[in-house]
């Protein structure tokens, strides 16, 4: 049973890591970033050109792919999410094609196999990420049975969450991002920056993406297309949770990690999943401002 | 005769319908089937804009609705074909004898649990009827659910995406009902009378091409009518329709409901067309893919979500079929998505309608008529 | 309308050239004739790119070396590529536009079963021919189709007996994709661990393409099986592994048997996750014969990577054009139905062994080989058969040698229903 419940834990976990940075954007600036899942896909490829040209592990791979992913979001927010600023469908879309734009720009060596020059640990195929030792196998708790690696994801999580928090609970940044929360007019009207914290919002939510790539390149395919799935995941998580709340996503990703974990394991997997998107959906119809929400509507 | 904005439209809509009425003469048997799937893909166009432009709702799961009506008719056409009618003398769909357990009645009625389904689809009209009754049902049901309770443009759409994602889920997993990942083949030709529609036609491209102006037509003339335009001032502003004593959520799900009857037309042409249904109609990148078809085309001008979902597939198979783009030609599509939302909000046919503004202003100029204000309440194009 | 695009004259011109200088028949100053088109459909981009790529590039090799020695019936061949993206829909297109724009007889190509099924209706209508290189399912017997990829009874029968004999394994848990492959395999080994004296214990799923695999592994170890049976796909495969090993279980105690990882699968995985675990395949590239050896430096020539591993649809992909060709020469034309008639029976030394294709139902004799993946991530041969089996796409509904479904009539759907 408690096998059971560790399992849903960590499928929570993951989810949460992954929503995490979905959370902050959508929270904050109102921006429904399709494009969340290629930024786990280049977290995932950093560490494996890491380890491939650096030969490092993976556990430096964690910051260096936080700041390219961040790099790349700020990129990604200037250029385009700013201008379409209110429009939130509009983003939604043009993110989905910045994402296609990506996946291609990983699949094609950042351009240069077009000219005959095949990058290591680019391209189309499959790549092979190292998983280190140290974490493989399983770690005996109280006589229960824990997976390390979920283990140390699970630990990640929690980690990257409460540093979430401190964030924004408990710096001069913090308040701002969430005074635009509440009401970004009257923000501005404050003397707030807006478009610059909105960039660094933007940028910390991708970044943290690509950590969550690095560790989820420990255990699925590295490919090109590994961000997709993702990112529907994440947003179903997102909204459940409720528009603004860290708290909101932390329970629903952990009821819904929970979910799957107890169903999968009485009947299929495939009916875990459906399950859960019965779920999510009757928590939006019933509670349409999620679990948790700020926003007056 | 003074030329008037509505009867441009009028022009416009009318040489549209003579264009693709008149197509075939020039093309091979190749190119008609081809541009009987860009024009079904047309169809999606409008349905999406219909139901985003002038409702307000932005379906991400219209895939599901094109699905439902494309599976409709396909369990139609597999019961009629020879491969249903070889080992029993009703028709039991190949896939389903396959599926069976050993000494299992090779009868639709028991063959499997659920096999009882698909008993009247046996005859063709039902398939025909279900294939636009079914997704209108669901939207009918979904738009009721939904929309009393008021829910916001993102929260729908979320709704919508994870709603097609479950159902394509149970699509899949139910095998010995649909057959799963491999979908509905083997499908016998759509017969009306003596005659039988074969994909490579002429016939066939006109079945399509005619219900694609009809449908053009209809949601025209639909938009234009009082019902329209009350959608059109929900979509604005939602608080303020309901305070002036419109049911909105009465005219949503009707519109939601047209949108997703037209999807499910599309869907059965479709299958007539290419001779298949498969669960990846009901993929997210599709359903995603036909929204932006409808952005680039301009999201509220029916003809323009039309026109954009038939260029931009046009484009996509030029260019994969081009040696030189074949690696590249998902980047141009990639690009043209970011920089259509970017700069053309209101996509080409908002262009479009920008230019011909300003060139009916300069003929009406030219006239010594009085300028039209570019901000008179005419219906969209 | 369009007759010849800007690609294939480059491609006439360009092999045309590569004859020119590598043949020694063409440099008599003889006049070439046209060069004959065929279709190459595979996905080059989408889930499934990275395997059909590697798909498409065998086929062309086999297409530069037998322009090289002269191209068939003194024709160059004509490689018109199209890419199917990974679905359905476009793969169909694609299969018209060849079919019916450009006017090929034959198509090289397809992997994934629903996208086969998506193009059969043009490829019969029209009558053309598709060689399809990929070992999947059975259940079909479609007369414009040669099947050179192994079927389930030339990969699933002898693995059953063998992990029960040599293995001494008896209680077995299949694990499979949530799709028709994987099921389909279920039925045909749950009926030979039968027929081998062991019991299956239980047949799971997951969810096609789905990365979370921590449920069905922690079930495999509460279920006190010693052996799992997997049928899994895709990129699933790698996260079924991995959590395998994450979660304690090894190798040599509850061993991985598969029908479907490939050399792919284990260069990505790496070999703290899958030595030790087995495949059943005809194909390993670690098949010590000259023939293969060959073939896998000419492979890697080609691509221009070293590295590139070569697994069992890219030899299908090899050898059956030369099988095409082999059959054209006998008929002397290219149309499909001397073709299809001449190819029945036709064999070929592939880098495996002698194929053939089978005269009564199209699909492809093979020898049925076993393989236990080793640190270096090539498969050591640990089982061969003696000589190629029978493929019998209908072998689970009682197919035998002598009790044929699928035969140059078509299907006898009347045997298939008892």
């Amino acid at each position: 049973m408690i096998d059971v419940a560790f399992i849903g834990l960590s499928i929570g976990a993951i989810l949460l890591l992954v929503s995490l940075g979905l959370a902050i954007t959508y929270g904050s600036m109102g921006v429904i970033n399709m494009a969340h899942g290629e930024m786990v896909m280049l977290g995932a490829y950093t560490n494996v050109l890491l380890g491939i040209w650096l030969n490092v592990g993976f556990l430096a791979a964690i910051p260096v792919a936080f700041m390219a992913t961040a790099l790349v979001g700020f990129v990604i927010e200037r250029l385009v999410v700013r201008r379409l600023y209110g429009r939130l469908l509009d983003t939604m879309l043009a993110t989905w094609g910045i994402a296609i734009l990506l996946q291609e720009a990983v699949r094609l060596d950042l351009g240069l196999s077009l000219v005959g020059i095949n990058i290591e640990g680019l391209g189309k195929g499959l790549q092979k990420v190292a998983a280190p030792d140290w974490l493989a196998g399983v770690v005996t708790i109280a006589g229960v049975q824990i997976n390390a690696y979920r283990g140390f994801i699970i630990l990640l999580t929690a980690v990257l969450t409460t540093a979430t928090w401190i964030l924004l609970y408990r710096t001069p940044l913090g308040i701002q991002v969430r005074a635009i929360m509440r009401n970004p007019k009257m923000a501005a009207a404050c003397g707030i920056n807006v478009e610059r914290v909105n960039a660094l919002t933007f940028a910390y939510g991708s970044g943290l993406a690509g950590i969550a790539g690095v560790m989820m390149s420990g255990f699925m395919t590295v490919s090109p297309e590994m961000g997709a799935p993702v990112v529907v995941d994440g947003f179903l998580v997102v909204v459940t949770g409720g528009l603004g709340s860290l708290l909101g996503t932390v329970w629903s990703a952990g009821i819904l990690g929970e979910i799957n974990g107890f169903v999968s394991s009485v009947t299929t997997d495939v009916v875990a999943r459906a399950a859960v998107f019965a779920v999510l959906i009757l928590i939006i119809v019933f509670r349409p401002n999620g679990l948790f929400s700020f926003r007056a509507r | 005769m003074a030329l008037k904005r509505g009867h441009l439209d009028l022009i416009i809509y009318g040489a549209f319908v003579a264009v693709i009425l008149v197509a075939p003469l020039w093309l091979d048997d190749f190119w008609v089937n081809r541009l009987s799937k860009y024009l079904v893909y047309g169809m999606l166009g409008i349905a999406i804009s219909l139901s985003w432009g002038y409702a307000g709702i932005l379906n991400l799961g219209q895939g599901l609705f094109f699905g439902a009506g494309a599976y409709m008719l396909a369990m139609s056409l597999k019961l009629a074909s020879p491969t249903s009618l070889q080992s029993s003398d009703t028709p039991v769909p190949d896939f389903m004898l396959w599926n069976s357990e050993p000494g299992a009645v090779a009868n639709l009625c028991c063959i499997n649990r659920v096999s009882f389904l698909w008993i009247p689809f046996q005859h063709q009209w039902f398939g025909l009827i279900a294939g636009v009754a079914l997704p209108s049902l669901i939207a009918g049901l979904l738009g009721t659910v939904l929309f009393r309770r008021r829910l916001a443009g993102a929260f729908v759409s979320i709704i919508t995406l994870a709603f097609v994602l479950m159902i394509r889920l149970l699509v899949i997993e139910e095998q010995p009902l649909t057959n799963g990942f491999n979908g509905l083949t083997d499908l016998a030709l759509l017969t009306i009378g003596n005659f039988q529609f074969d994909p490579y036609d002429r016939a066939t491209y006109y079945l399509v091409a005619v219900s694609l102006s009809l449908a053009l037509i209809g949601a025209r003339l639909l938009v234009g009518t009082r019902a329209g335009l009350i959608l059109q001032g929900i979509r604005d502003d939602q608080a303020r329709a309901r305070c002036l004593g419109f049911n909105v959520p009465a005219f949503q799900t009707l519109f939601f409901s047209v949108s997703a009857a037209i999807a499910g037309l599309a869907g059965m042409l479709y299958v007539v067309v290419a001779q298949f249904a498969s669960p990846t109609f009901l993929d997210i990148s599709f359903s995603i893919t036909m929204v932006i078809w409808a952005a680039v085309g301009g999201r509220s001008s029916l003809l323009g979500a039309c026109i954009g979902a038939i260029v931009i597939n046009m484009i996509e198979a030029t260019a994969s079929e081009t040696a030189a783009l074949l690696d590249l030609w998902k980047v141009i599509i990639g690009l043209i998505f970011v920089l259509a939302v970017l700069f053309l909000p209101r996509g080409i046919a908002g262009l479009a309608g920008s230019v011909s503004d300003r060139l009916f202003a300069m003929w009406s100029r030219g006239r010594g008529q009085a300028e039209l204000p570019s901000g008179a309440a005419q219906p969209a194009e | 309308m369009v007759t010849t695009t800007r690609r294939s004259f480059l491609k006439t011109s360009a092999l045309g050239a590569a004859g020119a200088v590598a043949s020694p028949y063409l440099v008599g100053g003889v006049r070439a004739a046209a060069p004959i088109d065929v279709g190459v459909l595979f996905s080059l981009t989408g889930g499934m790119s990275i395997i059909e790529t590697s798909l498409k590039d065998a086929t062309l090799l086999a297409v530069s070396e037998i322009n090289a020695k002269g191209g068939v019936l003194g024709r160059q061949i004509n490689p018109i590529i199209e890419d199917g993206a990974t679905d359905p829909k476009t793969f169909s297109e694609r299969a018209s536009k060849l079919a019916i724009q450009d006017k090929t007889e034959t198509i090289f190509g397809l992997y994934v079963s629903a996208t086969r099924k998506a193009v059969l209706p043009v490829i019969e209508k029209r009558n053309k021919l598709l060689f399809y290189p990929t070992f999947y399912e059975g259940y079909e017997c479609s007369r414009n189709v040669i099947y050179t990829g192994a079927v389930v009874n030339q990969i699933v029968w002898n693995a059953v007996p063998w992990i029960v004999e040599k293995l001494g394994k008896k209680k077995f848990f299949i694990v499979g994709s949530n799709f028709l492959y994987s099921r389909e395999t279920s039925k045909v080994t749950k009926s030979r661990i039968k027929q081998a004296g062991a019991q299956w214990i239980a047949d799971e799923y997951l969810e096609f393409g789905s990365a979370e695999a921590a449920s069905l592994v922690n079930k495999i170890k509460e279920s006190g099986a010693d052996v799992v049976f997997s049928n899994i796909v895709g990129s699933s495969v790698i996260a079924f592994y991995r959590e395998y090993r994450n979660q304690g279980l090894t190798q040599d105690k509850l061993p991985i048997f598969s029908t479907v990882t490939t050399e792919i699968e284990i260069a990505a995985l790496g070999p703290e996750f899958s030595a030790g675990s087995y495949t059943s395949l005809p194909y390993f590239q670690a098949i010590d014969s000259d023939a293969n050896k060959s073939f896998v430096e000419r492979y890697r020539a080609f691509v221009k990577d070293p590295k590139a591993v070569t697994h069992q649809p890219v030899e299908s992909s090899y050898f059956q054009v030369y099988l095409w060709k082999q059959a054209v020469e006998k008929a002397g034309s290219f149309q499909a139905d001397a073709v299809r008639e001449a190819v029945r029976g036709q064999e070929f030394d592939a880098p495996d062994g002698r194929v053939r294709v089978d005269p009564e139902n199209l699909h492809t004799w093979f020898t049925p080989r076993i393989a236990q993946w080793q640190p270096d991530g090539q498969g050591k041969i640990v089982d061969a058969a003696p000589a190629p089996v029978r493929p019998l796409p209908y072998a689970a509904y009682g197919e035998t040698d002598d009790n044929l479904f699928c035969t140059p009539h078509g299907l006898d759907q009347k045997k298939l229903k008892s």
